[in-house]
C-alpha cells in the first residue's frame, strides 16, 4: 500500500517563501507566521549524484541521491530508485514515495524516495 | 580602537596517517614548533584556542584545550576549543585574532588538529556527514562528496566546467604536494594514469558522480599552529612578522535545497570580500592564495567567488596555468587540501601557516611565489554554510 508522504513545509504568510525544513523566522523577511503545506504532485529533479563511498550504516555498493522540487515548489533531498545514473537527467520528472531509506538500531527509518518517470 | 595583530610563530607537522601519535601528540608537536618559532620556547601565552571538530566523536575525548595547556605547561592560560566543522581552524584563528585585537590578551596560541585515520573510512565518512541537516539530509546517506557531486553537476551545466578543468586542479595540486614535506600525498599523478587510458577506470574510479577519486581530498591526521600578538610587539620580537590585515566570515543556509541558486557560494563571496575590504585590497592585489579544495570543483568555484576570475572562467584559468606558480594568481602551492590533506580541524590553521611561509620568503625556489607580499585564505565549512577568510600581509623588516 502506498504510504502518504508525511512531510510538512512552511510557507511564509508575509512574503510567500517556502521553507523545508522549519525555521523560526522566514529566511527572506524574518516573519514568524507560516502556513503549513504538504508537498504536492510529482517532482522535478534539480541535481543528483551517485555516491560510492557510503557512510557507516549503509551496506550497499552505491547510493543515488537527488534534490527535487515538488509541483508546489517545496524542495527536498531524497534517494532515487534507479539501477544506474545513466538514465537520469536534470529536469526529469519523478514520482515521490515514502519508504525505508536506512535502518537504525534494527528499525526502518522512513524518508523520501523518487521513482523516475520515463 | 582595535589593535593590529601579527603572526610571530608558526608550526606544522607532516600530515598523513600517524598511527603512532595520539590527537594530543599532534596538537602538542605543532604547538611546540610554533612556540619555538616565536622565540617563546620557555615562555607562556595568555590564551589558547584549539580548532577541532571530532575529538568527542572519534577519540571519545572532550575538553581537549584543557588537556593541551596542561601537557604544554601553559597553565594557567585561558583555553577553549572552537568547533566549526571543517572551518574550525579558521574560526580558532579568528577567536585568537579578536582576543588580541581587543586588547584583552597579548600573546595567543592557536592550534588546529584532527586525527581521523584511527577509524575506518566508513566511520570517517559518517563523522564528516554529521554536519549535514539531521532530519532532511543525513538520514538519506548524503556525504560531503555527495553534496560536492551534486554541486559539480550544476556547475558543469551552468558554467561549462569540464572534467578536463577538474583534472588540471588535481595534477597541479598533486605536483605541488609532492614538493611539500608536510603533505599527506607526496605523489605526482600523470594525465594518462587517471584520465585518458583504460587504466584510469581502475586507478581513478567514480567516487561521487561526476567527481572521481582524485577529485577528492584524502582523510588525514595532522595539526598546525600559529602564535599571535599585537603588531607593535611583534616588530620587536621577530624579524619578519606577518600582519593579519583582513578577516571575514559569513554563513549560508544549512541545506543545499534552500539556496535560491546552489551554484552561488554566497558565504565565500561575502567572507573574502570582508577580508579584502578590511585589508584595503582587491583580489588583483593578492600574490598567493590557499583555497579550500576539499574537492577540485571547489578550487575552481572559490577562485571565481573570491574574484580572481569571472564566473565561468576559473576552470579555463586552471587549464591555462594561471593558478600555477608563476601564473596570474598562484593557488594552493602547498598542494592544497587535495595533497597536503584535510584533517578537518587543522586545515584553516594550516592554510594560514602556508601563507606565512610564503610571505616570510622561506620556501625553496620551486615552491616560493617570488616577492610575495600578500596572501588570502578561504576555509570552507559545511558545504559552504560557514566560511572564514583571511588576508595576510608581509611586514618588511
Amino acid at each position: 500500500m502506498k504510504k502518504e508522504i508525511p512531510i510538512i513545509a512552511y510557507k511564509c504568510k508575509k512574503c510567500g517563501r517556502i521553507h523545508y525544513p522549519f525555521h523560526d523566522r522566514c529566511l527572506e523577511c524574518k516573519n514568524r507566521e507560516f502556513e503549513k503545506i504538504k508537498p504536492q504532485g510529482n517532482v522535478k529533479l534539480l541535481t543528483f549524484s551517485a555516491i560510492y563511498n557510503l557512510p557507516w550504516g549503509f551496506d550497499q555498493r552505491f547510493l543515488i541521491l537527488g534534490v527535487v522540487e515538488f509541483e508546489n515548489k517545496v524542495k527536498a533531498m531524497g534517494q532515487i530508485k534507479s539501477d544506474s545514473i545513466e538514465n537520469l537527467k536534470i529536469g526529469m520528472k519523478m514520482q515521490p514515495t515514502w519508504e525505508p531509506v536506512r535502518t537504525q538500531a534494527g528499525e526502518d527509518v522512513y524518508g523520501l524516495k523518487f521513482v523516475p518517470i520515463h | 580602537m582595535m589593535r593590529e595583530v601579527a603572526i610571530i610563530g608558526v608550526g606544522m607537522i607532516p600530515f598523513g596517517r600517524r598511527d603512532e601519535d595520539s590527537l594530543m601528540d599532534l596538537l602538542a608537536y605543532a604547538s611546540m614548533k610554533a612556540l619555538d618559532d616565536a622565540g617563546l620556547g620557555d615562555k607562556s601565552v595568555n590564551a589558547v584556542y584549539v580548532g577541532n571538530m571530532g575529538a568527542g566523536i572519534i577519540q571519545h575525548q572532550t575538553s581537549i584545550a584543557s588537556s593541551l595547556v596542561d601537557r604544554l605547561s601553559l597553565l594557567p592560560a585561558a583555553a577553549d576549543v572552537v568547533e566549526n566543522g571543517p572551518a574550525s581552524g579558521g574560526s580558532a584563528v579568528k577567536n585568537g585574532l579578536l582576543a588580541v585585537a581587543s586588547g584583552y590578551y597579548d600573546t595567543v596560541l592557536v592550534v588546529g588538529g584532527e586525527k581521523m585515520r584511527e577509524i575506518t573510512g566508513w566511520r570517517a565518512t559518517d563523522f564528516v556527514a554529521t554536519m549535514t541537516h539531521p532530519e532532511v539530509e543525513y538520514p538519506y546517506g548524503i556525504t560531503l562528496p555527495g553534496m560536492a557531486g551534486m554541486f559539480t553537476r550544476l556547475y558543469m551545466e551552468k558554467y561549462g566546467v569540464t572534467r578536463e578543468h577538474l583534472l588540471a586542479v588535481t595534477l597541479k595540486n598533486q605536483e605541488m604536494g609532492a614538493l611539500n614535506p608536510y603533505a599527506h600525498v607526496e605523489m605526482t599523478l600523470d594525465r594518462e594514469g587517471i584520465f585518458d587510458s583504460s587504466h584510469a577506470v581502475v586507478n581513478n574510479p567514480i567516487a561521487a558522480d561526476p567527481l572521481h577519486l582524485y577529485d577528492l581530498c584524502p582523510v588525514s591526521d595532522g595539526a598546525a599552529a600559529v602564535i599571535l600578538c599585537p603588531l607593535e610587539m611583534a616588530k620587536k620580537k621577530v624579524k619578519t612578522p606577518v600582519l593579519i590585515a583582513g578577516f571575514g566570515q559569513a554563513t549560508d543556509t544549512h541545506t543545499l535545497q534552500e539556496r535560491d541558486d546552489p551554484t552561488d557560494l554566497k558565504a565565500v563571496t561575502l567572507a573574502s570580500k570582508q577580508a579584502l575590504e578590511m585589508a584595503k585590497l582587491t583580489p588583483q592585489d593578492i600574490d598567493v592564495a590557499e583555497l579550500h579544495d576539499a574537492f577540485t570543483i571547489l578550487e575552481i568555484a572559490e577562485s571565481e567567488h573570491v574574484g580572481f576570475f569571472k564566473k565561468g572562467e576559473g576552470g579555463k584559468a586552471a587549464v591555462t596555468g594561471k593558478t600555477r606558480l608563476g601564473g596570474q594568481i598562484p593557488i594552493n602551492i602547498s598542494g592544497g587540501l587535495k595533497a597536503r590533506g584535510h584533517p578537518v580541524g587543522a586545515t584553516g590553521v594550516a592554510q594560514v601557516v602556508d601563507i606565512v611561509f610564503q610571505l616570510r620568503h622561506e620556501l625553496p625556489e620551486n615552491r616560493q611565489v617570488k616577492n610575495a607580499k600578500t596572501g588570502l585564505t578561504v576555509n570552507f565549512g559545511g558545504f559552504g554554510n560557514n566560511v572564514v577568510s583571511f588576508v595576510l600581509k608581509r611586514v618588511e623588516p
